[in-house]
């Protein structure tokens, strides 16, 4: 029977297929992933049609359209994109001509490489387990392509028997295996999803509804304390520079070298930093980040740049000093601090005169300021009114509803206007504290926008308006999501039913980010550093001694499985048959062999003709085996006798 | 014993020429307590072999013709109204004989079929509840006609399951068929015949091969052989339990034909495309071709 053409395996394999290429329709063109499926349902047409199925020149005309739609979509087959595509349409195609099982055997393999290409877009543990199953499935078709007697219960429990054996192994190979990094050349530069994060500029009276993202933008696992919330300042972009609408970063930090020596006290927190891929090379250090190592570098605004790739998940061990002096400033700095767009209105001089701007020390016109905010009809807002024209005065004077960004660059405006040196902070603030794993998760929801004001002998100090008029988004660190646009809060005044399920969803999700975390930190991000230092912490501190600890794991792991399945099927063996199989060996060798439905009397009437003169012994030694094997008083007598029979015959 | 059963294949194959593999298989069936089912066109010879053995085995015979109007009670018998002792007094149908030839039953309707088939099973019938046993040794001998023929009912596989063997015999070599058109009328041969085989001494012999040995190698071999029906894809279910028994009695039955007392894997194999053949639904109907793929595929330890 011709495999190629049995329907139960080839609805098989093309089942097995369909779940494999499933999840690239997520991440392949339109035009890509419809062609592979039209093959697929021809395929799967063609089991019960084969006349349906496509003749060599519509073949090649195929082929031809496959190439087209390759060339159309990515120019080539170089790149990640380009190269599964091809896959992809090559599997497609290949189904097209199932003739021999050689065939089934190629598409099976073609198929574990488009499974494998997956973990080039997506490396979640859900992906991994999805896999996983379908590597299980796959190997279920092999199986059942191999057996005789086609079961599709029995080959998918033989394949997860299988999976579960290799599994071992792979963690050993996993952990001790000397991870090699690919040279930078070799990765392919292939366009990412354009990811929602922190901008370098700031517009805020062009937004009029905030969108809070859930997404996850970086997890902190600190080693000691952990920061009050409302010292969970993430430092980002500064933004200095402002055309009265727009705020952006000065493109000139060359003052770099000219800062002051900065000087810290207080308690450090040292903690581990994990960025999610993305587009910016910033690092978001708890301010004010000390201690740091190569490629990250602290710029002329005290934000922490690297020149590593952050567009794969990147992990930094730093040092932060809550407590700081930046000292005196620099020319540039200055002139950037004070910086405006022209001169202000009277309407805004006339709120600084009234708040003591230019009558009074620094200190005391923001204290005033902030006074202001708070007891002024003020609210905070994630949906404000549009600002299109003179967005400050608006703010000041008319809608006085705003978010952070709206806060901030009004602030940092009337302090300039007053002559006092401030700029712009964004970054994140406040993260969600996961129990289960003890480390803050920092969402894009958290996006922030603060303010820095130079004060003679401090430095550079922080202030944060937000926190004047909506203190619970600081303090208390309320998911500023569940505030209404009335600046009140939403407190869930449900009742206690929905409460404790409330909490149950949280506890959830904080496991379910533990579970995550811990994927990402010791699965998808172990790479030579992290493989070295989690080796070095059993004592194996060079590569060699790593490569003889996985040699001498592989050897056990296989010497353990070697023996279980040695002693998995203790087959009696029956000493009668034994011997009579030597007997066969015997005449096997002139060419005489048992078929495997044959009976022992039948193989002996056959051979007879060819063995004339060995007759007499063939038929003793056949009646001794069918007396002792099939008898009824099977003896040690006979059993000897049969032995000696079958010890003396020869050819 | 053994040589009263070669004396009666020697006397039934004067009759029936050049079918000694189906007369044995015939006799194999009935030694082995089992009802034979003979399948081919008419006239063949399969009413002249069921006349030859009930003759030679000495057997009261009664043949029943199935048409497409016979009735359960035109089978088993009815009760009939006394008119001189005022009670109802049961009738025996024709069934109650010790050999019956049930001549192409798929030509009757479903209902009377499993009448038959019914006291085939429990050796007795129940007519208005009372229980009359049937006589023994109780053989029934059921010819069919190939079911592509008009008007025939083919039997469920249900029904099938009660005939221990099925046998195809087939048209005779030009070489006998030659003897028979020279010959005698067989129907005047049959006549001649003495009983050579008494219903006592069949009993005692069906008794002896109870007692034939079964070792735990041909065991292995029998299950190898049903599971192999149950798990290949060439079958559209596997046999039953009760078509393994029938197996292994049907293959003690030719072990003692055979004068050994100890079952060999040949016995298997001679007696399976009888035994399984009706019983494994495939796409074909000749069954030594149904069965070829276990006596291929099945390997003998």
């Amino acid at each position: 029977m011709n495999r190629a053409q049995n329907k139960d395996i080839l609805i098989f394999l093309l089942s097995s297929i369909g779940l494999i290429v499933l999840p690239h329709v997520l991440h392949l063109h339109f035009a890509v992933f419809g062609f592979f499926c039209l093959l697929l349902a021809w395929r799967f047409v063609g089991i019960w049609k084969p006349e349906y199925l496509p003749t060599f020149p519509w073949i090649f005309l195929l082929i031809v359209c496959g190439t087209a739609i390759l060339y159309i979509q990515h120019r080539g087959i170089l790149g990640r994109d380009g190269g599964t595509s091809l896959f992809v349409v090559a599997l497609g195609l290949k189904l097209m001509e199932i003739k021999t099982e050689r065939d089934l055997y190629l598409i099976n393999y073609l198929a574990f490489i488009v499974a494998a290409s997956q973990f080039l877009y997506e490396q979640s543990i859900l992906m991994a387990a999805y896999i996983l199953f379908v590597c299980g499935v796959l190997l279920a078709t092999l199986v059942f392509i191999n057996s005789h007697v086609a079961n599709t219960t029995v080959a998918l429990k033989k394949a997860t028997v299988i999976i579960a054996q290799a599994i071992p192994m792979a963690i050993v190979v996993f952990i001790l295996f000397p991870r090699v990094e690919p040279p930078r050349w070799l990765l392919f530069n292939d366009r990412q999803e354009a990811k929602m994060g922190l901008s370098d500029t700031m517009e805020p009276g062009s937004i009029s509804d905030l969108g809070t993202s859930d997404e996850l933008v970086f997890r902190v696992k600190f080693t000691g304390v952990i920061p009050q919330p409302n010292q969970r300042y993430w430092r980002g972009p500064v933004l200095t520079q402002t055309n009265g609408k727009k705020w952006w970063q000065a493109t000139d930090l060359s003052y770099l070298r000219n800062l002051d020596k900065v000087s810290y006290s207080g308690q450090p927190y040292q903690y581990t930093l994990m960025m999610e891929p993305q587009e910016k090379d910033w690092v978001f250090a708890l301010d004010m980040p000390v201690d740091f190592s190569s490629p990250l570098q602290r710029n002329a605004n005290y934000q922490l740049i690297t020149s590593d790739n952050l567009r794969k998940r990147s992990e930094f061990k730093l040092t932060s000093y809550p407590n700081y002096n930046t000292g005196d400033l620099t020319k540039t700095e200055l002139q950037d601090a004070l910086q405006l767009p022209g001169a202000p209105s009277e309407k805004i001089k006339q709120l600084v005169i009234q708040l003591h701007g230019y009558d009074s020390k620094p200190k005391d016109f923001i204290n005033a300021l902030l006074r202001h905010f708070r007891q002024e009809d003020f609210h905070y807002t994630l949906t404000p009114p549009l600002m299109e024209d003179k967005p400050i005065e608006t703010f000041l004077f008319e809608t006085r509803h705003g978010f952070c960004s709206h806060y901030a660059s009004a602030f940092v405006y009337l302090m300039r206007v007053a002559g006092i040196p401030s700029r712009v902070v964004t970054g994140y603030q406040g993260g969600t504290f996961n129990e289960v794993g003890n480390f803050l998760e920092i969402k894009q929801a958290d996006a922030h926008a603060w303010t820095e004001v130079w004060l003679d002998k401090e430095g550079w100090v922080r202030f944060d308006p937000t926190a004047a008029i909506a203190p619970e988004r600081i303090e208390k660190n309320i998911d500023i999501s569940r505030l209404t646009q009335d600046g009140l809060i939403q407190f869930s005044a449900a009742n206690e039913g929905a409460h404790a399920a409330f909490n149950f969803l949280k506890q959830a999700r904080q496991l379910w980010g533990h579970v995550d975390y811990n994927w990402q930190r010791w699965v998808i991000n172990y790479n030579t550093a992290n493989q070295s230092s989690f080796m070095s912490a059993f004592g194996i501190k060079d590569m060699k001694t790593m490569v003889y600890w996985m040699m001498g794991f592989v050897g056990i792991i296989t010497a353990i499985l070697s023996l279980f399945l040695l002693y998995q099927k203790p087959k009696p063996v029956n000493r009668t048959l034994l011997v009579f199989n030597k007997f066969l060996k015997k005449l096997a060798k002139v060419g005489l062999t048992k078929n495997p439905g044959e009976g022992a009397r039948d193989f002996a009437e056959r051979i007879k003709p060819e063995l004339p003169e060995q007759a007499e012994t063939i038929e003793a030694i056949t009646s001794a085996f069918i007396a002792q094997h099939y008898g009824s008083r099977p003896t040690e007598v006979k059993f000897r006798r049969l032995c000696r029979l079958v010890a003396a015959f020869k050819i | 014993m053994q040589n009263d059963i070669q004396r009666l294949l020697n006397a039934a194959n004067q009759i029936i020429l050049g079918k000694e593999r189906q007369i044995r298989l015939a006799v194999c069936c009935l030694l082995a307590r089992g009802h034979l089912l003979i399948e081919d066109i008419p006239g063949v010879g399969k009413t002249t072999l069921a006349h030859t053995l009930a003759k030679l085995l000495g057997m009261n015979y009664q043949r029943i013709q199935f048409t497409s109007d016979i009735l359960p009670a035109d089978i088993i018998g009815a009760s009939v109204f006394d008119s001189r002792n005022h009670e109802f007094k049961f009738n025996p149908g024709p069934l109650f004989n010790q050999m019956i030839l049930a001549d192409e039953i798929n030509r009757s309707t479903p209902k009377a079929q499993s009448a038959l088939l019914e006291a085939m099973e429990e050796h007795q019938v129940t007519v208005e509840g009372i229980t009359y046993q049937l006589p023994e040794p109780f053989f029934v001998i059921a010819t069919q006609n190939p079911s592509h023929q008009i008007g025939t009912f083919p039997l469920p596989e249900s029904q099938l399951d009660r005939f221990l063997m099925r046998i195809e015999l087939g048209y005779p070599s030009p070489q006998y068929e030659r003897q028979l058109l020279i010959g005698q009328n067989r129907h005047q041969l049959i006549e001649t015949l003495m009983t050579v085989l008494a219903p006592q001494q069949l009993q005692d012999i069906q008794q002896a091969i109870t007692s034939v040995h079964v070792s735990n190698a041909l065991l292995d071999y029998c299950q190898a052989i049903i599971n192999f029906t149950r798990d290949s894809t060439e079958y559209h279910c596997g046999l039953s339990p009760r078509a393994g028994l029938a197996l292994l009695t049907a293959a003690k039955a030719w072990t003692f034909m055979d004068n050994r007392d100890a079952v060999i894997p040949e016995d298997l194999q001679a007696v399976l495309a009888a035994v399984a053949g009706h019983r494994l639904r495939s796409a074909n109907n000749d069954s030594e071709a149904i069965v070829a793929p276990i006596l291929s595929k099945v390997p003998v330890h």
